[in-house]
């Protein structure tokens, strides 16, 4: 299954999602109005009972109902912030991107290394004060995702299954469970919210001294065995939602880092531990299904995840079963159809867009290292990181360049511009992979700024941009990253409703996509039709005088809102027009890596084709 | 049916105060964990003083007031900056900690002045890289710092809203959480000057 198939799939469960939520409703509605005529029967009576109107069972119906859906809502509207409100709720503190913490510092290094693996935004991170081993990943897209650590896991974990682990969840923002989830909890905590009131009124009732006491508490105990009710439902959708996903994402994680043996042995240290993956904050109940390992233990049939052996033997088929393996005399497995993704085969479209969703963590580490040192020092430092980029966006033309500078020294806060400077000749020297890698690693440091320093550092970037009135490729494919990841994060997340399953609404959108990247190679009209015929397309080459950036931005804004499996093959013909040459020019590259962006598929970057240079 | 109505709109009021609740919690925490940051750069700076006094003194024997008195200040500073971490927000906390930055600046721009009868020692290579840093890491602490106002002031303008503000006091959130100015702020946002 690739990316986009699992896209696609994700999509398909919201279907299931809402059945369930609809029946675990009607459930409760029933189960709700059966205790009301149970304990009417036997505290007044059946003659009473007999005598009560036909409407108070409608009134009953209504308020469960109603309750619900407002429990709902409200949880809805508090997450729109996106994966970093989930995080906080759970008592998550940011690793701040500099940190000198050696703990934190690998585990920053492990998420970094896996998100340019995966060609993912890499998002930030969250430490969760629990001792006990586990991590989850929360977000409606990739650009607002977050990942979360337990303190447990990062004393208690070697590097590689640490690595393991970080795989897993980057899985499940690559597979797209993340919005499925991220919707779950608002509705889980609807259906478990029953179940809390009784609760609440049963410790408000043990401290109450009215007459109403008896009344109270078993007012309360209805309640709370309606709420069981609710939890019975509630874990009915996250087993069926979600347990065999966690199997995809182990899987995914073998994928990732070429070794079974990282997430394997995390796995057995969760078993081996006396916490094991346990979580005790209040509010994990809802969002159990996001987390690495089980919170608690439930019964097989309603167990968020599978059990820890099955996952075990899963990734290491010859296990044994002791759980406090060491991990010694570790085989490697390269697991087979994954191994052969490297440069010389990329040559080819598909192989291009097949790229999308795999990736290999140790080519990723090497690319990082490729960086100068002193630049990925700054990308991870929230007042360097400006400077960097403000450097990225410095034009080689002296004239030009002197004019961006004054701006930056009337506009940017002080230190910057005297900053930018200093960085200037060490961006010059690097090649532009390396400064969209450099990018990417400054991404989740700017995140850091409050509001206000992002506004007056996106508004001093644009400013640059356009300096001089014209925009390069480079240029281009840094504003679009830019501001989609830093939107995403400030202003709100944005959603791809991807509804549109056929290209023949979007035609012209697709010709002038295709036109732009065609004529970036030496035989515009031969490229152009390499990639039109794949999609059956009819209107001919547009021409370069028509093009300017802003109406690509417009034809990508629309065509984000392609199915998954349209998007694959709206990649494959971008790549089929950039390829039909014999060779991907280094600006058809970068083009390639700004279209994949923006329309949510993450090509990697670590795919850089050997010419690239 | 009134009656139903009537404990909807219950439920609504509830779940709204709720989540007003829950929105001065994440605002609080998200200041609180914004000075961490400053406290990286502070200390950063407390641990640059030292080796530049240290390189300073094989220069300037005649000057140990002036260097002393920078050491004394650097020592204060970092003691206020431990009690501000422990309490980021609180008032008298960040009013001590910015007096003792107050201190530290002026000892350290007495220090300054002294040393332009010293061109041995500016012209002194590892002397200059460690200005250039410090100088840096000043910026850093100013840029930190307007992070961490900026989120205060998120926290201050939220609690003081309506609603917000009828429930801000059983909620937990009597006060506003105070800013961290330091006296030279005027100076840091301003352009920098350049004199020959």
């Amino acid at each position: 299954m690739n990316f986009f198939q699992a896209q696609d799939r994700a999509r398909g469960k919201t279907r299931l999602l809402i059945f369930l939520f609809i029946a675990a409703i009607a459930s409760l509605v029933v189960l709700t109005n059966l205790l009301a005529a149970v304990a009417l029967g036997f505290g007044l009576g059946p003659d009473v009972l007999a005598a009560q109107p036909p409407e108070i069972w409608l009134l009953i119906s209504v308020g469960v109902v109603g309750v619900i859906a407002i429990a709902s809502l409200f949880k809805f509207l508090t997450l729109r912030g996106g994966g970093r409100v989930v995080a906080e709720s759970l008592g998550g503190q940011p690793v701040r991107q500099n940190t000198e913490n050696p703990q934190q510092r690998q585990l920053l290094n492990v998420v970094e290394e896996m998100a340019i693996a995966a060609g993912l935004p890499v998002p930030p991170v969250y430490l969760i004060p629990e001792p006990s081993i586990n991590a989850f990943a929360a977000g409606y897209s990739q650009d607002d995702a977050v990942i979360g650590i337990n303190q447990g896991t990062l004393d208690l974990l070697n590097r590689d299954e640490l690595q393991g682990v970080v795989a897993h969840e980057f899985s499940h923002i690559i597979n797209g469970d993340m919005r499925i989830n991220i919707r779950l909890i608002a509705l889980l905590s609807g259906i478990l919210f029953i179940g809390m009131i009784g609760y609440g009124l049963l410790r408000g009732s043990a401290f109450s001294r009215s007459k109403d006491r008896g009344q109270q508490m078993a007012l309360a105990l209805g309640l709370i065995i309606v709420g069981y009710g609710g939890t019975f439902f509630g874990n009915l959708i996250k087993a069926a939602v979600s347990r065999q996903r966690e199997f995809l994402a182990d899987a995914a994680a073998v994928q990732f880092t070429r070794s079974n043996d990282g997430i394997a042995n995390a796995l057995k240290k969760i078993g081996g531990h006396a916490t094991g993956s346990e979580i005790k904050a209040k509010t994990a109940d809802e969002s159990s299904h996001l987390f690495f390992g089980s919170i608690k233990s439930f019964s097989r049939l309603m167990a968020t995840h599978p059990p820890l052996e099955d996952r075990i033997k899963a990734l290491q088929p010859q296990w044994q079963g002791s759980l406090s393996n060491d991990g010694n005399g570790r085989t490697h497995q390269s697991t087979a159809g994954f191994a052969g993704t490297n440069a010389s085969s990329t040559n080819r479209p598909d192989a291009v867009v097949n790229q999308i969703g795999q990736g290999h963590v140790e080519a990723a580490a090497t690319l990082l290292q490729s960086c100068n040192p002193r630049l990925a020092n700054a990308a991870h430092d929230p007042y360097e990181a400006r400077g960097l980029i403000y450097a990225m966006l410095i034009d080689k033309n002296a004239e030009v360049a002197q004019g961006q500078l004054d701006t930056i020294h009337a506009q940017a806060e002080p230190g910057v511009p005297g900053y930018t400077e200093r960085l200037l000749p060490l961006v010059q020297a690097s090649n532009s992979s390396q400064l969209l890698l450099l990018l990417e690693m400054a991404m989740p440091t700017l995140k850091e700024l409050s509001f206000r320093q992002y506004k007056r550092f996106s508004n001093n970037a644009a400013e640059l941009i356009v300096f001089d009135q014209q925009v390069d490729i480079f240029e281009w494919v840094l504003h679009r990253v830019m501001t989609k990841e830093l939107y995403a994060h400030f202003e709100h997340p944005h959603r791809a409703a991807g509804r549109i399953g056929s290209f023949r609404k979007l035609h012209r959108q697709v010709c002038s996509l295709l036109s732009a990247i065609a004529h970036r190679s030496s035989a515009a009209k031969n490229s152009y039709e390499a990639g039109a015929k794949r999609l059956n397309l009819t209107l001919p080459l547009s021409s370069l005088a028509d093009f300017d950036y802003e109406q690509l931005n417009d034809v990508l804004g629309q065509l984000r809102n392609l199915k998954p499996l349209q998007k694959q093959q709206l990649l494959e013909a971008c790549a089929a027009v950039a390829l039909a040459d014999g060779q991907l020019h280094p600006d058809q590259h970068a083009l390639l890596h700004g279209i994949a962006a923006t329309l949510d598929c993450p090509l990697p970057l670590s795919s850089q084709p050997g010419s690239a240079k | 049916m009134e009656l139903i109505i009537l404990l909807l709109v219950l439920a609504v009021l509830a779940f709204w105060a709720a989540s007003i609740y829950n929105q001065l919690v994440a605002l609080k925490n998200r200041h609180e964990n914004g000075f961490s940051q400053i406290e990286v750069q502070l200390k950063r700076r407390y641990d640059l003083i030292p080796n530049l006094v240290e390189t300073a003194k094989a220069y300037m024997a005649h000057e140990r007031d002036t260097l002393e008195a920078v050491i004394a200040a650097r020592n204060q500073a970092m003691a206020g900056l431990e009690a501000a971490a422990g309490n980021p927000g609180d008032g008298t906390a960040m009013k001590e900690l910015a007096g003792a930055e107050g201190i530290l600046t002026n000892a350290m721009g007495r220090l300054n002045v002294v040393m332009e009868a010293y061109p041995d020692l500016k012209a002194n290579t590892n002397m200059m890289q460690l200005t250039e840093e410090l100088t840096t890491t000043e910026n850093k602490v100013a840029f930190s710092r307007q992070a961490f106002n900026d989120q205060v002031t998120e926290y201050n303008t939220y609690r003081a809203s309506f609603p917000p503000i009828l429930f801000a006091n059983i909620f937990g959130h009597p006060t506003d959480a105070q800013l961290l100015e330091f006296e030279d702020s005027a100076e840091i946002q301003a352009a920098p000057k350049v004199s020959f």
